[in-house]
């Protein structure tokens, strides 16, 4: 009896240590979020690990007009907004080509190799074929612009949507359309209502997987936007002073901002974390 | 409607996506990577008048002997080599903790899986501040070895290389714990009590029952993660650009600096046709599995 | 020499208790069989012999020696699961060379016993074959020649034959019995089967809601149930249960309009005393109810055909009697005989195929003929 219990004794510490390794980094940029400029930096060897005088300081730095430490207009306001409106729209566009193209291979078989062609797509760096891209959009007038970005968006993220819904569709067995169109149903009528009904939780789940996907990009907003479209990653790494250096307060608020959307719906989607992660390989 | 009609109209816009962004940019890629045109040489965006500037193979053989790309190869794959198996490790460690109940499970469950949803940029300006020379680390390790330690991490060529890895390890170590638990709870009881009663030990049972069993969801979770691994940029921009000088340019680092800040497009051009070559080249071999498994389940 | 004794064993799941008090003796070399419906507690009490699962109390004996504390692995027995529970990403080498690699047998010697083995039970021609590619039947035998190959001194099957098909299930159910017999092993096979516990065990342990209910040899079990349970639960079809008062030395049936039946005075000092109260329950099996043949001790019975089944080598009839729609009474007929049905019969039975049991208690009070 002893034993056992001092086996798990040892297990649980185990698993506090870890965890508390593994938080400690969001530990650290919550309490930057609150500390005031003097506290950023351990000035004589001094670290603080809770911020003597916690500030919503930063949180004004970022979002008034000009940043009195920084030559760039501050204002953080049109990058949330940015990444709001850029992820949504690369959502839908994702999800709206690949619930279709989902459903056609998973009751129809199309495009024998395409999913594969897919599955490759996400092995290439994006930094690889970004500049022709970037050349394109130029040409097109579309660096800069919400549209240009979101339909790379919806391009970059298309395998997730489609094995994702892939997946959930052949959940839903095929017998189901099949009475359908039996019963006089178009094709089409069948996928609308039948199929996307009892799809509806899939569709919701790869959704908001997809969005965080979006909203955590940084490379390709690096190279698409300038000035008027930047997101907030991007906003983030941008955040320089000439005099203070590093801006950790205003950044570490900036990044918290950021964290929050992704950690909420992360953990509304546990579920189907696996199932995304994997392509809908693994299927808890 | 017929069926195969209906089914290639499902696929159509996906199709069409795919034509227009990614064949069709990856073709203008090849074709540019066979010139010398750079924006600095061809006068702004008009690269359809790349072709005058036609220089064959000469990008390829520059860039395959130039020292940094290969480095930048070399250290993306030690970056690989190194993350993808502690990562492993420690995921598979943890996925055996949370085998059984025990309180608070799902709260620690919650705080584990959070920094793999951290924004990648966010998680590298984190570790950014974390790696600080009077950072916490330098602090803690002060405190471990009674002894003033200040490593500029960043500023070392191994130490940023290992700042990264460490960066990318607690990013991604949750990733490889969430995939290993979920094959861990699937796994058969039966086949694992059948061996225990046939005499074989914990350690026999984990060796020659509980391993091959995991094998799928192991040889799943490594090749995802490895194919994600290649691509790293995000935490690296944010903690030392690369830097010092090209001591932690990865791949994708050093082909974003020299299409961006030294604006060689074609010599991008040409090194992302090489990196796309061996990427797809590798995908081939380690997609099979998934492929045979979704014509078996077909 | 493998007896098992088991000592007042209790497992609790949370606040349900899944095994209550059972002690049990098993002799060497017995062949026994742990019959019950589907959650009695059966699986469970196997768990616990092989050390799968600890008792909260009570203790596992073997040969006098008490195992609580031994881990399965250590125990010497054998154990094949209800779904085979093959090792799935091994062939059938693999499977059955299983145990002997765990000692570290030498190759050769495990080699050796692998394919003779196999070869006792025919799947010898599958030995490259991949474990889960198997059909049904040859899985069962792998299984069973897995857990055969450590020569174990106690064997435990839990029931085995449930995902066979039928026609297999008679063939190995004879195996089973043979390969016992030869090997010698002590046995415990759980069933929800009567057929089978009834056909191929020494002794039966009947279970229901955690508790023994009779421990004893099939026939004594058929024809001396210890309860209403017991009575229902084997033989097939289900024995008839016909509710009734005992009232001046005369059974008074309550389902029937005139199913007053006299009972003689030798037989009433029997069970006089022991009925504790009036109401009694008596039970006939089908093969003794009889249909409309004079004789019999039944008095004036009268029941209403509902349905029958030619089965073949007999005719079962359902009927329910004149005074109750509710109750239907199996008869168990020869082959040739085809009632109408609507039609209403007279039915008989003699006194020496009577069960009487206490209606409050359940008990078998007294079993007529005895």
């Amino acid at each position: 009896m002893d034993q056992k219990l001092y086996k798990k004794v040892l297990k649980l510490l185990l698993i506090i240590v870890v965890t508390v390794l593994f938080f400690f980094p969001i530990y650290w940029i919550v309490t930057m979020a609150f500390k005031p400029f003097p506290e950023w930096t351990a000035a004589g060897g001094k670290i603080y690990w809770f911020p003597n005088h916690p500030t919503l300081d930063n949180f004004r730095a970022i979002f008034s007009q000009k940043l009195e430490m920084s030559p760039i207009s501050g204002t953080a306001i049109r990058p949330i907004i940015n990444s709001l409106v850029v992820s949504v729209i690369g959502t839908c566009i994702a999800m709206v080509v690949g619930i279709f193209a989902a459903y056609g291979i998973s009751r129809y078989k199309a495009g024998g190799s395409l999913p594969f062609m897919l599955l490759q797509l996400r092995m290439f760096p994006p930094i690889a074929i970004i500049i022709p891209i970037m050349i394109m959009w130029a040409f097109l007038h579309m660096t800069d612009t919400w549209y240009g970005l979101s339909l790379i968006y919806g391009v970059v993220t298309l395998p997730f949507s489609v094995w994702l819904m892939k997946t959930f569709f052949d959940d839903i067995p095929h017998e189901l359309d099949e009475a359908a169109i039996v019963d006089g149903c178009s094709n089409i009528g069948a996928f609308f209502k039948v199929v996307m009904p009892l799809a509806k939780g899939g569709i919701a789940s790869t959704a908001l997987f997809v969005f965080i996907l979006n909203w955590s990009d940084f490379l390709i907003a690096l190279i698409l936007t300038d000035r008027k479209w930047t997101t907030i990653p991007v906003h983030i790494s941008k955040l320089q002073s000439a005099l203070v250096g590093a801006l950790y307060g205003p950044k570490a608020a900036l990044g918290l901002i950021a964290l929050i959307p992704p950690v909420f719906f992360g953990i509304l989607i546990q579920k189907y974390l696996v199932r995304g992660l994997t392509f809908g390989a693994i299927k808890k | 409607m017929d069926a195969a009609r209906f089914g290639f109209l499902m696929i159509l816009p996906a199709l069409v996506m795919l034509l227009f962004i990614v064949i069709f940019p990856l073709l203008a890629s090849i074709y540019l990577s066979l010139t010398k045109w750079s924006p600095l040489t061809g006068g702004g965006t008009r690269w359809f008048q790349a072709y005058q500037f036609w220089g064959w193979l000469s990008n390829y053989w520059n860039i395959i002997r130039d020292p940094d790309f290969l480095m930048a190869l070399f250290r993306t794959f030690i970056i690989v080599i190194v993350v993808v198996p502690v990562e492993f490790f420690i995921g598979l460690v943890l996925a055996f903790l949370f085998r059984e109940n025990f309180p608070g499970k799902k709260i620690f469950h919650s705080i584990l899986l959070m920094p793999m949803m951290i924004v990648p940029a966010v998680a590298g300006f984190i570790f950014y501040m974390i790696f600080q020379g009077q950072g916490p680390i330098n602090a803690v390790l002060s405190k471990v070895f009674f002894h003033d330690v200040s490593i500029l991490w960043l500023q070392g060529n191994i130490s940023a290389m290992i700042a990264i890895m460490i960066a990318d390890i607690w990013q991604w170590s949750p990733f490889m714990f969430l995939i290993l638990l979920s094959g861990i709870m699937a796994l058969p009881e039966d086949q694992i009590n059948a061996a225990l009663i046939l005499g074989a030990s914990g350690w026999q049972r984990f060796r020659m029952v509980i391993l091959p069993l995991l094998k799928p969801v192991i040889v799943i979770s490594l090749i995802f993660r490895g194919m994600e691994a290649v691509k790293i940029f995000d935490s690296i921009w944010l903690m030392t650009a690369g830097g010092p000088g090209t001591a932690t340019e990865s791949i994708s680092v050093y082909m974003y600096k020299h299409g961006f800040k030294y604006l060689q497009w074609s010599w991008v051009a040409a090194g992302g046709v090489i990196v796309l070559i061996i990427i797809t080249l590798i995908s081939m071999q380690a997609l099979k599995p998934i492929k045979e498994r979704e014509e078996q389940s077909a | 020499m493998a007896d098992i004794v088991l000592d007042k064993l209790v497992k609790r799941f949370g606040k349900q208790t899944a095994v209550d008090r059972l002690s049990l003796e098993i002799n060497d070399r017995q062949f026994i069989a742990i019959l019950g419906p589907s959650g009695c507690g059966k699986t469970t009490t196997m768990n616990m012999i092989s050390g799968l699962l600890k008792p909260d109390s009570g203790s596992v004996i073997f040969n006098g020696k008490v195992m609580n504390n031994i881990p399965p692995g250590k125990r010497g027995v054998g154990f094949m699961f209800q779904n085979y529970a093959v090792f799935t990403y091994l062939n059938v080498y693999d499977n059955i060379a299983f145990g002997l690699k765990i000692r570290k047998l030498p190759p050769d010697e495990i080699d050796r016993e692998v394919r003779e083995v196999a070869r006792l039970l025919q799947i010898h021609h599958l030995l490259s074959m991949m474990a889960s590619k198997l059909s049904i039947n040859d899985m069962q035998k792998v299984a069973l020649a897995r857990s055969m190959i450590t020569k174990p001194q106690i064997f435990l099957l839990d029931e085995p034959l449930s995902n066979l098909d039928a026609a297999l299930r008679n063939v190995m159910r004879a195996e089973l019995k043979k390969i016992q017999q030869e090997l010698g092993q002590t046995t415990v096979y759980v069933t929800h089967d009567q057929v089978e516990a009834m056909s191929l065990a020494d002794k039966i342990a009947v279970m229901n809601f955690a508790v023994l209910q009779q421990y004893d040899t099939p026939h004594n079990i058929y024809n001396h149930p210890k309860n209403l349970f017991v009575a229902h639960f084997i033989g097939s079809p289900t024995i008839n249960f016909m509710n009734g008062v005992y009232k001046n030395g005369e059974f008074v049936l309550e389902d029937f309009n005139r199913g007053t039946i006299s009972i003689g005075g030798g037989s009433r000092k029997n069970f006089d005393k022991q009925l504790k109260g009036e109401n009694v329950v008596l039970g006939v099996r089908p093969e003794h109810m009889k249909i409309g043949e004079r004789g019999g001790d039944a008095g004036n019975l009268r029941a209403e055909v509902v349905s029958f089944e030619p089965l073949g080598s007999k005719t079962i009839v359902y009927m329910h009697p004149d005074a109750n729609p509710g109750v239907i009474l199996k008869s168990t007929m020869d082959s040739d005989y085809k009632p109408k049905i609507g039609e209403v019969k007279s039915l008989s039975f003699e006194e020496k195929n009577l069960y009487l049991f206490d209606r409050e208690s359940t008990d078998l009070v007294f079993r007529f003929g005895s």
